[in-house]
């Protein structure tokens, strides 16, 4: 007999349940309309438009095969400056060939060079 | 998954896609979930107006994590089932002492006169009895026999082991049926049986 009420107090709750599964409860328009409103201002659009202002500048950075692409370039500009100012005993001064003079030790007495005051002998 | 086809597409990937930046993937997602969320949400806290804050508030999470989610981790809708259900934890918390006749009944949308009584007077009643079992059992039992989630899945909402789940959701309705006890007859559960 206690069983039997078990049972059927267990099939009515079950009964129940599926009323209320069956009837979910509708949504207010005016909630799904600020759930929408609240994704629209949330979404990452930001970094669309950033992607935007920032695409000349790393259109170039990939061009250059990126950071490392740009710091190998750096190093080498670096490099070429550092031997055109003070090149090596076995290289030609190119500064003196392109001025017309057979070598650089030449160049280094002649007037162009004191004139700009890079007369390092101090005479 | 094409990206054109929203419908078919997973929670995880609209996420992803909401979070790159495509314009239908919100819609989408809020159409898929928001009913879940404000139906868990009302079941929890038995008031309409606490359970759409508490749903724009679930879904306002959702969107500010999208950008972090590591798709097919965990499950989208796990995860808000947890959120809704911490946010109606905060809230009751609040709420603490408040007499049952202060709060507001949840709207019932069914169309139908004698029928759409009947399912109000039955939707009340679940919820009332509701609403006097303790929380984290209000809760099993919510996600068990309404939202029809599976043992493991509520373990993962509620991260507690199946086992904890099952006595949970047990002590649940047996409590459920102690509150219930003598209304079959006023809910019409008689009638449909004899009839």
């Amino acid at each position: 007999m206690k069983k039997q009420d078990n049972d059927a107090e267990l099939e009515a709750l079950d009964a129940l349940f599926d009323t209320v599964r069956a009837h979910p409860p509708e949504v207010p328009q005016a909630l799904m309309a600020r759930v929408l409103a609240d994704a629209d201002v949330l979404q990452p659009t930001h970094g669309r438009h950033h992607a935007v202002r920032l695409g000349l500048r790393a259109w170039i950075a990939d061009l250059l095969g990126g950071w490392q692409g740009m710091g190998g370039l750096a190093a080498a500009a670096a490099a070429g400056v550092w031997i055109g100012w003070s090149p090596p005993e076995t290289l030609p001064d190119a500064g003196a060939l392109i001025l017309g003079y057979e070598s650089a030790e030449v160049m280094s007495t002649t007037a162009e060079l004191t004139s700009f005051g890079w007369d390092l002998d101090g005479d | 998954m094409p990206p054109d086809d929203p419908v078919s597409a997973t929670d995880d990937a609209l996420l992803v896609l909401y979070a790159n930046g495509d314009p239908t993937a919100a819609r989408t997602l809020t159409a898929r979930l928001l009913p879940r969320v404000f139906g868990h949400a009302l079941r929890l806290l038995g008031d309409g107006a606490e359970a759409e804050d508490v749903a724009q508030e679930a879904m306002v999470r959702l969107w500010r994590m999208a950008p972090d989610w590591r798709q097919g981790e965990a499950q989208v809708t796990t995860w808000l089932y947890r959120v809704t259900a911490n946010l109606c934890t905060d809230r009751l918390r609040k709420r603490r002492g408040v007499g049952l006749d202060e709060i507001a009944e949840p709207e019932d949308p069914s169309p139908g006169a004698v029928e759409q009584i009947q399912n109000r007077a039955r939707h009340d009643a679940l919820q009332d009895a509701l609403d006097q079992l303790p929380a984290r059992q209000r809760q099993a039992v919510v996600l068990r026999h309404i939202e029809g989630m599976s043992n493991p899945e509520i373990a993962q909402v509620m991260e507690i082991g199946p086992r904890a789940v099952e006595s949970l959701t047990a002590r649940g309705k047996r409590a459920l049926i102690d509150l219930l006890a003598g209304r079959r007859a006023e809910l019409g559960y008689e009638d449909e049986k004899a009839g």
